[in-house]
Formats: C-alpha cells, sequence, structure tokens
C-alpha cells in the first residue's frame, strides 16, 4: 500500500484510536488536549493524495476508501476547522469536569465526518454516516441542562428516522448487486435505470436532508446547535451539516441528471433558503440565529445540487462541494467567533465585530469575499432565468439575516468592559477566519475554470452587491418594526408536533392494553387454538 | 466415524458434568466451568469440521439405523448454534461467577448449586435439540429444555418469582401437548418420527397440515412470539440476571429451530399463506411489544418485552426464504444472523443489567442517572448491544436487518420492510431511553457501589461478539447450506 493509502486509513484510524484509547486512565485527561492532532493525517491525505487514490482495506472491512475532488476539497477545509476547533475546544473546555467525556464524543464524530468525505463503498458510507450522526448526540447534550436534553433527544429521535430512510434507500439501490455491498458510483450508475428510482430518489432526499436541515425536517438543528459548547457548534454547524451534502453528491446521478427530481430538490431547498430567514430574524440568540442561517444556506446548496440535477453534467459536483468548503469555513468561524465575543469586554469588541461582519455578509456573497466566488461558482447552475433571479435573492435573505446577527452579537460581549480574550481562543478563531478568506481563493481557478480576475468584473460585483443593498434595507426596515416581529420558537414547527404528544401517549396506552388483554390465560389459549385452526387450515388450502 | 463422535461427545459433556456435581458438590461452579469448557471445545471442533469438511456430520447411536435407532446429526445451521449456544452459555457462566460463588453455609448452598446444575442440563437439552433428528428425541430435548429453564426462574423463591415460573411452566406444558399432539398424528400417518424420512413420504393432506400445525403453534408457544407470549416478560424479567441471559439468549431459540426444520426441511414448499400468517405473528410481535417495551419503568421488565420483539423479526423470514434453496436465500440467511446476533447482544444486555441493578441497588430507568460514571464498562456493553438490536452499524443486528430488508424489497413484500424499519425506530427509543439516563451525570447524594471492571467485562465481551458478526458478508452463507437437501 502506498503512504497515501495509509494516509486513508490514518484518516480514520487516529481519531478512532485516540478515542478507544480513553480507556486507559492515564490517557483520559491528555484527550483534550490531543484533540487538534487527531485530523491532521486527513488533511494531510486531502493536500497530497493523488486524485482518483482508491484503497481497500484488508479482511473483513469490506471497506474501500477513495479520494475525488469533491472529497478532497471537504476532506480537507474539515480537517482543517476539526483541528483549529480542538484546538478552541482544548482552552475553552479545560475546566469543564466532563471534559474526557466530551473529547471521546468528538474523536468518534470526528472519525465519522471525516469517513464520509473518503469511503467509497455503500455499507462503509451508512457505517460512517451513523458514526457521526450517533455520536454527535454526545456533544449536543454534553451541557446536560433540561434545555440540552430536549434538543439532544430531538436530535436523536430525527437521526434515527433519518437512518431509517437511507437505509431503505441504499436497500433499493444495491438489490440488484449479487454482491450486497457494491462501490456507490457503480451501485448510482444504475439508478436513472431502476424501475424504483423515484421511491430511491425521494428516500435519498429524505435522509440526507433531514441531516442538511431541509424544512420541514430542518427542525432538531436550531435546537441541537445552539445548545452545544461553542467548538462543538462550529463543528455540528459547519461540518456535520455536510454529511448531507456530500451525501447528495454521491448518490445522485448529477452527471446524466434526473430532470424533474432536479426542479423538486430545487424547489425545495429555495424554500428553506426563504423559510430559514424568515424564522432566523425573529430569534434572539446569536447562536440559534447562526443555526437558521445554516437551515437556508444548507437550502440553497440543496437547489444549487437540484439544478445541477436537473440540467445534467460533470461539474455540478465539484462546484457545489467548493459552496460547501466556503460555508464550512465561515460558520465555523462565526460559531467560533460568537465565543470569541462573549469572552471580550466591549472595550476590545469593534474590530472582532468588524471581522466577523465580513465573515458574516460573505454569506451573502459581499464582494471579494469567499462568498462572492463561490455564489460566481454556482452561478452557470442556475441559469440566467426566473431561478437564477430567485437565487441571487436568496442572497439578498441572507445579507438580512446575517445583519439581524450582527446586532444580537453586539449585545452578547462579556460584562466586564475590560476583559480580552485569552490568546487560545482568540488564535484558532482567527486562524480559521483567515482560512475562510483564503483557501476559497486558491481554490477558485482550480475549481471553476475560471480566472481569478472573472469574480471582479463590474458586472460581477455588481451583480454581489444588489442583494446585500436589498438585504440593508430589508435590516433598517427589521429594525424599525423589531417589536412587532413575533416571537417564533427555536426549532418553530417542532413545537407543534410535540403537541402531538398526547396521541402518540393514547397509541401507547392501546398497545399496552392490547397486550395486557392477550396476556390473560382465558384469552391466549383461545388464541393458541384458533392460531392452530388458522395455520392447519392455510396449510391445506395450499396443498 | 470418528469426527462422529463429537457429536455424541456434545451430548455427554453436561451429563457427565452434572454427575460429577452429584458426587462432589462443594465443587459445582468449578465442575460447571471446565464442563463448558470442554463443551466449547466440542462445539469448535464440530463447527470447524462441518465447515472445514463442507458436509454434515451424522452418527447414529449404537449402530441402529432410523427409523429403528436415534440418530444426531450436525448439519451447517446445528454447527453454528452449537457454537453460539457453547460461546454464551460459557460467558454468562463466568459472569455468574461472583453471583452464585457456592458457600459451606447450607442455607444458602442451594442456589448457586441448583444454577450450576441447571446449567448443565440447559446445555444437554440445547445440544439435543440442535442435534436431534427424529420427532420424538427433539421433544425429549425440549421438555428437558422446560424442566431446566423453568426452576432458573424462581431461584430466588420469592412469591412471584414463583408465580412467573409456574405461569412459563403451564403454557410451556401447554405447547409441548400440542407438540406431541402433531407428533402422534404424524406417527399414525406415516409410521415414522425420523426428519429426513418423512420428507420423503409426507403428503399434502388434511390430518398432516392439522399435525403441522398443531406443532409450530405449541413451538411458537415455547418461543413466546406474539400474541402466544403470555409468560415470558414476567418470567424473564424475575429471573436472576445470569439466568435471563441464557433464557432470552437461547432457550426461546431452541422451539424456533424445530419451526426452521419443520418448515423447510419437512415440509418444503409450505403454503404462501401460512407463511404470511407466520410473518404476521412476528410483525405483530415486533411493533406491539417494542412500543411496551418503551413503556416500561422497569429495565428487566423493558429487556424481556425487547425479546418478544426481536423474536418477532424471526418469524418474518418465512415468506421471504422462497424457492427450492431456502437456505441459500437471503431471507433464511438474514434470520439465522438475526437469531446469533440477538442471542449474544441480549445476553450482553441482561448481564449488563444485572450488575447496573446491583450498584444501583434498584432497576428503575429513571433513576439510573449516573450509572455510567459507576459502571462504565456495563454501559458501554448494553449500548453496543443495543447497537446490534437497533440494527445500527457494526453489528450483527444490522446485517440481519439489511438482509432481511433486501429479501424483502426484493420480493416486493412491503409491509415486511416497514415493519423492520418501524422495529427499529422504537427499538431506538427504548434503548435510548436507558442510555441516555445512564449516560447523565449523577445527582446530588445519589451513591452507586463500585464494581469491579473483571466482573463487568464479561458482558462486554459478549457485547463485542455481536458487534463482530457485523463483519460477516451481507450475502447468504455457504455454511448453512451445509447438509441440506442431502438425505443422508
Amino acid at each position: 500500500m502506498t503512504a497515501a493509502g495509509l494516509l486513508l486509513f490514518a484518516t480514520l484510524g487516529l481519531p478512532l484510536g485516540m478515542a478507544a484509547a480513553a480507556i486507559s486512565p492515564a490517557l483520559r485527561p491528555r484527550l483534550l488536549a490531543a484533540l487538534p492532532l487527531a485530523p491532521l493525517p486527513g488533511l494531510l491525505a486531502a493536500l497530497i493524495a493523488p486524485a482518483g487514490l482508491q484503497v481497500i482495506a484488508p479482511g473483513p472491512l469490506r471497506m474501500v476508501l477513495a479520494l475525488d475532488t469533491p472529497g478532497a476539497l471537504l476532506l480537507g477545509s474539515a480537517a482543517m476547522l476539526w483541528s483549529l476547533a480542538g484546538l478552541y475546544a482544548a482552552n475553552y473546555m479545560r475546566q469543564d469536569r466532563r471534559a474526557p467525556r466530551f473529547a471521546v464524543w468528538w474523536l468518534l464524530t470526528m472519525t465519522g465526518s471525516l469517513g464520509l468525505f473518503i469511503v467509497a463503498d455503500l455499507a462503509s458510507f451508512y457505517l460512517v454516516f451513523a458514526l457521526a450522526s450517533l455520536s454527535a448526540y454526545g456533544l449536543v447534550s454534553h451541557e446536560a441542562t433540561p434545555r440540552a436534553r430536549r434538543a439532544a433527544a430531538v436530535y436523536m429521535a430525527l437521526a434515527i428516522l433519518g437512518e431509517a430512510f437511507l437505509l431503505l434507500g441504499f436497500v433499493m439501490l444495491a438489490t440488484d448487486w449479487a454482491a450486497g455491498n457494491p462501490l456507490i458510483v457503480d451501485a448510482v450508475a444504475r439508478l436513472p435505470d431502476s424501475p424504483r428510482a423515484g421511491v430511491i430518489v425521494l428516500l435519498l432526499i429524505l435522509g440526507f436532508g433531514l441531516k442538511m436541515g431541509l424544512a420541514p425536517l430542518h427542525v432538531w438543528m436550531p435546537l441541537a446547535h445552539p445548545v452545544a459548547p461553542m467548538p462543538a457548534s462550529a463543528a455540528l454547524s459547519g461540518i456535520i451539516v455536510k454529511a448531507g451534502v456530500v451525501g447528495l453528491i454521491r448518490f445522485l446521478p448529477l452527471e446524466p441528471g434526473l430532470p424533474g427530481w432536479g426542479i423538486a430538490l430545487m424547489t425545495l431547498g429555495l424554500g428553506t433558503a426563504f423559510y430559514g430567514v424568515a424564522v432566523g430574524i425573529t430569534q434572539q440568540h446569536p447562536k440559534t440565529v447562526l443555526a437558521y442561517s445554516t437551515v437556508s444556506q444548507m437550502g440553497f446548496l440543496a437547489a444549487v445540487l437540484g439544478a445541477g440535477l436537473e440540467a445534467g453534467g460533470g461539474a455540478t459536483a465539484v462546484l457545489a462541494a467548493f459552496y460547501a468548503v466556503h460555508h464550512l469555513l465561515v460558520k465555523g468561524a462565526l460559531f467560533l467567533g460568537v465565543g470569541v465575543v462573549a469572552a471580550t469586554g466591549r472595550r476590545h469588541l469593534p474590530w472582532l465585530l468588524a471581522v466577523s461582519a465580513v465573515l458574516a455578509l460573505s454569506l451573502a456573497g459581499l464582494p471579494f469575499t469567499s462568498g462572492a466566488l463561490a455564489k460566481y461558482a454556482v452561478k452557470p447552475l442556475f441559469g440566467d432565468g426566473f431561478t437564477g433571479a430567485f437565487a441571487s435573492l436568496a442572497g439578498a435573505g441572507s445579507a438580512l439575516l446575517m445583519l439581524h446577527f450582527l446586532r444580537r452579537l453586539a449585545t452578547a460581549a462579556h460584562k466586564d468592559p475590560a476583559t480580552s480574550v485569552p490568546l487560545g481562543l482568540l488564535l484558532p478563531w482567527a486562524v480559521v477566519a483567515l482560512a475562510a478568506f483564503i483557501v476559497p481563493w486558491a481554490l477558485f481557478s482550480a475549481v471553476s475554470g475560471d480566472p481569478l480576475a472573472a469574480p471582479m468584473g463590474l458586472a460581477a460585483l455588481w451583480a454581489s452587491v444588489w442583494p446585500i443593498l436589498i438585504g440593508a434595507v430589508l435590516a433598517l426596515v427589521l429594525a424599525a418594526y423589531a417589536r412587532v416581529v413575533p416571537a417564533i420558537p427555536e426549532g418553530d414547527v417542532i413545537v407543534l408536533v410535540e403537541r402531538a404528544a398526547p396521541l402518540g401517549k393514547r397509541l401507547g396506552d392501546a398497545a399496552e392494553r392490547l397486550d395486557g388483554g392477550i396476556r390473560q390465560w382465558g384469552v391466549a389459549v383461545a388464541v393458541l387454538a384458533a392460531l392452530v385452526l388458522t395455520l392447519a387450515g392455510a396449510l391445506a388450502f395450499a396443498g | 466415524m470418528s469426527a462422529g463422535v463429537l457429536l455424541v461427545l456434545a451430548l455427554t459433556w453436561p451429563v457427565a458434568g452434572l454427575l460429577a456435581m452429584l458426587v462432589a458438590a462443594r465443587h459445582a461452579e468449578r465442575i460447571a466451568l471446565a464442563s463448558i469448557a470442554a463443551g466449547c471445545l466440542v462445539a469448535a471442533a464440530t463447527l470447524a469440521s462441518v465447515a472445514g469438511e463442507g458436509r454434515a456430520l451424522d452418527y447414529v447411536v449404537g449402530g441402529w439405523l432410523p427409523p429403528l435407532g436415534l440418530a444426531l446429526r450436525a448439519d451447517g445451521l446445528a454447527a453454528m448454534l452449537l457454537a453460539m449456544s457453547a460461546a454464551i452459555l460459557g460467558l454468562v457462566a463466568l459472569s455468574a461467577r461472583s453471583a452464585f460463588a457456592v458457600t459451606d453455609d447450607p442455607a444458602q448452598a442451594r442456589a448457586p448449586f441448583a444454577f450450576w446444575a441447571l446449567l448443565l442440563g440447559l446445555a444437554c437439552a440445547l445440544n439435543l435439540v440442535f442435534l436431534g433428528q427424529d420427532l420424538f428425541s427433539l421433544f425429549v430435548g425440549l421438555e428437558l429444555l422446560t424442566f431446566s429453564a423453568v426452576p432458573l426462574v424462581c431461584l430466588d423463591g420469592k412469591r412471584e418469582t414463583l408465580a412467573a415460573a409456574l405461569r412459563y411452566l403451564l403454557f410451556a406444558l401447554v405447547g409441548s401437548a400440542f407438540y406431541l399432539l402433531g407428533t402422534a398424528l404424524l406417527y399414525g400417518a406415516y409410521g415414522t418420527l425420523d426428519l429426513a424420512s418423512l420428507r420423503l413420504v409426507v403428503r399434502d393432506d388434511a390430518s398432516t397440515a392439522l399435525a403441522v400445525a398443531l406443532m409450530i403453534v405449541g413451538l411458537m408457544a415455547k418461543t413466546a412470539v406474539f400474541p402466544l407470549h403470555l409468560w415470558l416478560p414476567p418470567a424473564h424479567a424475575g429471573a436472576p440476571a445470569a439466568a435471563s441471559a441464557v433464557l432470552s439468549a437461547l432457550v426461546v431459540k431452541a422451539p424456533f429451530v424445530l419451526i426452521l426444520r419443520l418448515w423447510f426441511e419437512v415440509l418444503p414448499g409450505a403454503g404462501a399463506f401460512a407463511g404470511e400468517l407466520l410473518a404476521a405473528c412476528g410483525a405483530a410481535s415486533v411493533i406491539v411489544c417494542s412500543v411496551v417495551a418503551l413503556r416500561q419503568q422497569r429495565l428487566k421488565l423493558m429487556i424481556a418485552y425487547s425479546t418478544v420483539a426481536q423474536i418477532g423479526y424471526l418469524f418474518l423470514i418465512f415468506p421471504l426464504s422462497p424457492g427450492p434453496d431456502p437456505f441459500g436465500s437471503l431471507g433464511l440467511n438474514g434470520g439465522v444472523l438475526q437469531l446469533l446476533s440477538h442471542g449474544f447482544a441480549k445476553a450482553a444486555m441482561f448481564v449488563a443489567a444485572g450488575v447496573l441493578a446491583e450498584a444501583a441497588g434498584h432497576d428503575r430507568i429513571a433513576d439510573l442517572a449516573g450509572a455510567g460514571r459507576a459502571a462504565p464498562l456495563s454501559v458501554a456493553a448494553f449500548g453496543l448491544a443495543a447497537l446490534s438490536l437497533v440494527g445500527l452499524p457494526p453489528s450483527g443486528g444490522f446485517n440481519a436487518k439489511v438482509m432481511l430488508l433486501s429479501a424483502a424489497v426484493a420480493l416486493d413484500q412491503w409491509w415486511i420492510a416497514l415493519t423492520i424499519l418501524a422495529g427499529g425506530l422504537i427499538a431506538a427509543g427504548y434503548a435510548f431511553r436507558v442510555l441516555e439516563r445512564a449516560m447523565a451525570p449523577a445527582p446530588e447524594g445519589c451513591s452507586f457501589g463500585e464494581v469491579t471492571l473483571r466482573r463487568q467485562s464479561a458482558a462486554l465481551a459478549l457485547a463485542f461478539v455481536a458487534l463482530a458478526l457485523g463483519f460477516v458478508p451481507l450475502q447468504p452463507i455457504g455454511l448453512l447450506s451445509i447438509g441440506q437437501g442431502v438425505s443422508p
């Protein structure tokens, strides 16, 4: 096996091994400080491994690892954020008595999330997807407050539901394969011809859309992301939501296209993009606003994938991954920034807010930022018509939401005006923020095929400025009418679902009554006799 | 011929252990452990021989050929089951050492002795059921199984466990009576009880249908599938943890294996409607008992209801294994894998629950907060076992579920596919309830007893086996087909 192949295995092996090291009482307390090291093999693999690399794990593991361009983009940026957020966590969680527990869940979640970008066979994909989903429970529930318990329970319920959608989808995708566990590319190549293509695509969109937070399956996200410790929020909202993105990139037949389903996904995505803004501007806590922004941004990304699926073509996967890289780094920096601001007094605040403002508006496509590059790169997929205009308007929504976020952020500073943030928090945040600017610039030409000057032409600049101007005007309107904005609870429609709890209780009662009735002696013996007669009849009837 | 002796050894090691125990009662624990270790070797050798040679092991006791004599036979299925039961018995026995340590105090000595003796009785009965080839020795095996299992339920002699044991005994006897009645009908019609001979002469007529229906329903009563599960929850929840582990993991599986043999070996091509009827019972088991498990306040009752639910999956295979080669089908292979992985996972869960209950002094799910700190390996074992029961990777339960789902999808049995998925969702709910509490920080003033790591390791080992079963290929394995379709 080549060195690059070993690196791919170490991408999974190192964090997993470190999590296993928690069994040792001697190593357990040191785990937190070592978190920044765990994702380094993944980062290295993304940088040096040749594209098209494929390695097969020996023995009963039946795992095939591969690295392609979208995978390498996501792997590299995710590993970078994992590492820096780990450094942040090592300082942020230092006083926490339960930090070793946090570190173990962190490492397991990381293993799953990095694995998603490099596994190439169906069964392993499901395995790492489940690992990332389920381990993140430990991050969401860490604070152990009633609010965290509720968020974690909702998170878990929906994660398991998503697993069920995907399991059925994957099984249907693989039924025609004698081998039982085909490579994803091979299975997807046959998807458009499958008689069950419609159901399969629906299940995939449900399963992955749930992870991305597409409305109305987004309800867990505004509950779960804000309630986790700060670095975990950054990882959840920056990286873990990309599990759904990479799922759609890998499993939708993007290259041949699937007309009809593309429109459906695009509609769902754009709807979510605006829905996230509409509910997000009613929220008060900066982390919750950011969570709704993730809902909105993932909606936009789903629309990108939908547009690509409708038209078909080889570029969609890489462009969507590029957009995802932009969001990953920016959202990571924004969440870490909330923690930095919270530890900073008013006196040191202005320049922190300035950096946060540039990051935040980058999500709306502010010129010269990564957002402008990302939006420019995916724009051709939407075309110039109605959908293109609609997609640009999503930028206006983002600008509105982000300006609202900045106003809320300004109120979240430390009470003591002279407090300055510890270097252990400031440094990782600053590096992520810097990476959010630099990395997309470095990748832009290679990914889009356009020269770097292209997004800085006058037409392109105007195209990215006008949505922000609209957003700014709307933000002024919002500020003026702040009092009449309704207070929508976090998780919005989940509240309606929770009202249906008595119905669930009635169903449970009914099951218990049925069980109690059938376990009466008289009933049981009667059932026994009836069963014999029915079965005998069925057997005789067949003959 | 020489390898065939293994089959006789599989029946004689528990008997030899029992005899030795009667002579040296003070060493009951050591004798039991040594015999079980020997049993593990016998099972491993049998499995190695069957898998290596690629054909079934046969042994005709005393040289008398059927239908007169007694034949033993280990095909692929039997060899796997022998190995599973030996491994589970061994690990559970290790976990039970401190709870059933033999003492010199005569007032305390009865329960440990009874436990170890009954464990060997169970081993003998299970092996007879797995290896027997005629309906009468299978009946003997089933009876021995019941009479070894029932006292295990009421080892502590409390009033409610006695009531549970009596309930178990009565319903098992009703099941036996049905089975015996069916056997008598078959003997009257065909003059033989040998499975292989029956297969050659069996006719499609009303009396055969009635006989088989009686036997299958009798066995279903002993397997405790919905709606015939009235006895299981109190019995399995009331027994000591180690006993519950073998009861749930092994004892209820034995009658199911007989149903498999009757259905696929004696009556290949039984009616589709009858298969759907059995699957409907299984589906009702999965859904209703999972929901009831979700609502239990007591940990062991929850696990007991989960057993009924998980057994339901086994009954889904009857419509999923059509065609001339059921033992090569995805459905039957998935079902057998479910049987194996549920065995290990459920044994792990009961043993871990026993440790948790002992550390906490109670088994109320709502008050388990802090257990994760007091008995971390037990909570980990519970969690890993839950992975398999819910059907999440990597675990045998996941592979089993994928295979059953694939079979259901390929055969357009959508209601079965939905049952499997829904069952997994509800199982996640009941497992989550326990784990969420157990991993929560302990409230003020809550104290847990310390449990040594060694005592927790047996449950973890059992859970790891359930996990390791997740690395078998996701397709029919050849081992199950060994010894099928060839008359001895």
